[in-house]
């Protein structure tokens, strides 16, 4: 039986919010690996195998939603998006992309509570 | 009668080409002499007293006149013997394309003929010939397919128009959340900093939850900048200052913001002070924008600013060695959010509103922007405002070199 913490991989092109995201989770007993561009982020999930990846979707060079399509031919980890976009673009990039849900950035305690959902539904 | 004037088609009384007219009584001859006066006149209303009666035309007329023995026949008679006295009358309500199609309805030998336009009251206004009312009527034509195309074109624009404001609206959100929720998980950490007890996290941190509000109040006053620009509502006060003052005191500001890293920043230019008649606000704002875009763009080297005065125009450059802007990049660096272009593909971090708000501010303060780049090496800014008579108030030159 899998015991050990969870690993979850932050995509995302502002080391400022990498940096709080993965002591906000690791906190939380998570395992929390971060990467600060969209190159090289889909090697990283696949050798990672992550059981959750936070999807920035503004980034330089590749976008995030591309980005979300690449990462699901690489890797089976369920994708939601981190953003601070509008939530209901975000509500519309969900619907219209491969990925779990979105979280909205700022949201601290959406991001907790979202994740421990997400990853619950990941289990199954 | 009353005839509601259709606005594509004007109504023929307003386009009455001659009212010249002959009474009845008068004789062939006259007429006939009348015609060989003045050979623009193609035909006569014939009218007794105020009324209209009939018309002649210059080739019935003279058709009748010259057939054998015409002219002995009727030259001492009244013209009235052989006037068109049912002639096509229209009201001078009627509109041109009712009366085109009545024109030419007639049958074939009198197709060509002027039609006379009345009053209600049947007194005569004028002749309009066929011909004229035909080239009216395609210039109508002409005129409603060109505004047609006018009209779709302003369409077109204001759909584009649209498609920059939302676009912008989708952009304004991004670029002011980004920073708040930055500031929100900075903050979270000193919490959690607070919770350990890891006192001396606190002071980092607290740094980037101040540096975080700093960069959050640049944007919203640049946002609020471009918006009173775009509603004209930014104004130039001018006032004498002394623009070397002014880049020393922004010089000082870029050192700041450029930290730990190497970068030099120097002063070049041949003045100690010079005193101009200009706004030192927008002056301000442009070295501030130029020199903040410098600072984080280059992360080695040399930021250098200059100001030259030739006679009639003040220069001011901002030069860097930082990373410099691709070639395909440049046309879009003026243009607001451009940085970002659309929020899902940004290429750097920032809004694209300063250079935006610099272009602004340099045209009204009656000069321009203009920049050199190459990739990799760095680029320079150049802000050129003419000089009046009355900007250049005084001068001292530096005595020790050209540097500082």
């Amino acid at each position: 039986m899998d015991t050990g913490a969870k690993r979850i991989l932050v995509i995302d092109d502002d080391n400022n919010h990498l940096i709080a995201v993965k002591e906000i989770l690791e906190i939380e007993g998570h395992d929390v690996y971060t990467h600060n561009k969209p190159f090289g982020s889909t090697s990283l999930a696949k050798t990672l195998e992550p059981d959750l990846i936070l999807l920035d979707v503004n980034m330089p060079g590749l976008s995030g939603d591309a980005l979300s399509k690449l990462l699901c031919s690489h890797s089976k980890a369920p994708i939601v998006f981190y953003s601070s976009n509008d939530e209901d673009s975000l509500r519309q990039m969900v619907r219209s992309h491969n990925v779990r849900g979105y979280i909205c950035k700022g949201d601290l305690y959406g991001l907790r509570e979202k994740v421990a959902h997400y990853l619950t539904l990941s289990q199954d | 009668m009353q005839q509601a004037v259709h606005e594509g088609s004007p109504a023929v009384g307003s386009l009455v080409a001659s009212d010249i007219c002959v009474h009845p009584s008068t004789s062939v001859r006259t007429v006939v002499e009348k015609f060989f006066e003045s050979p623009q006149i193609e035909a006569f209303g014939v009218v007794e007293g105020r009324e209209a009666v009939g018309l002649l035309t210059r080739q019935k007329l003279l058709f009748s006149v010259f057939r054998r023995y015409g002219f002995e026949l009727y030259g001492r008679k009244p013209v009235i013997m052989i006037t068109d006295t049912e002639p096509l009358y229209i009201y001078e309500r009627e509109r041109l394309d009712v009366a085109i199609n009545k024109a030419l309805a007639r049958p074939s030998q009198d197709v060509y003929d002027e039609i006379v336009i009345i009053d209600e009251d049947g007194f005569y206004k004028g002749l309009l010939p066929v011909r004229q009312m035909i080239i009216q009527q395609s210039n109508l034509l002409a005129n409603s397919i060109v505004q047609r195309e006018m009209a779709h074109e302003r369409a077109k624009e204001l759909e584009k128009i649209n498609h920059v404001k939302s676009q912008f609206i989708a952009n304004v959100t991004h670029e002011l959340r980004s920073p708040v929720n930055a500031i929100i998980g900075r903050a979270e950490l000193m919490k959690i900093s607070c919770e350990k007890g890891y006192i001396d996290q606190l002071r980092d941190r607290l740094n980037l939850v101040m540096s975080g509000a700093a960069h959050l109040r640049a944007i919203i006053t640049n946002i609020l900048d471009l918006s009173k620009i775009e509603a004209g509502k930014m104004e130039i006060i001018y006032e004498e200052f002394d623009i070397m003052g002014t880049i020393r005191e922004v010089t000082e500001t870029t050192r700041v913001l450029l930290g730990a890293k190497p970068v030099d920043v120097s002063i070049e230019s041949g003045f100690r002070t010079l005193t101009v008649m200009s706004d030192p606000i927008k002056i301000k704002q442009i070295l501030t924008n130029l020199t903040s875009n410098a600072a984080k763009f280059t992360d080695r080297g040399r930021i250098t600013l200059g100001l030259l005065a030739s006679h009639d125009e003040l220069t001011i450059t901002v030069k860097d060695t930082g990373i410099g802007i691709k070639k395909e990049d440049m046309d879009r660096l003026f243009i607001a959010f451009s940085q970002v272009g659309d929020v899902t593909t940004k290429r750097h971090e920032g809004t694209g509103l300063g250079l935006t708000i610099t272009k602004s501010l340099a045209h009204m303060l009656g000069g321009g922007i203009a920049m050199d780049s190459e990739f990799g090496r760095g680029t320079t800014f150049e802000v050129t405002m003419p000089i009046t008579h009355n900007t250049l108030i005084s001068q001292e030159d530096d005595d020790n070199g050209h540097r500082r």
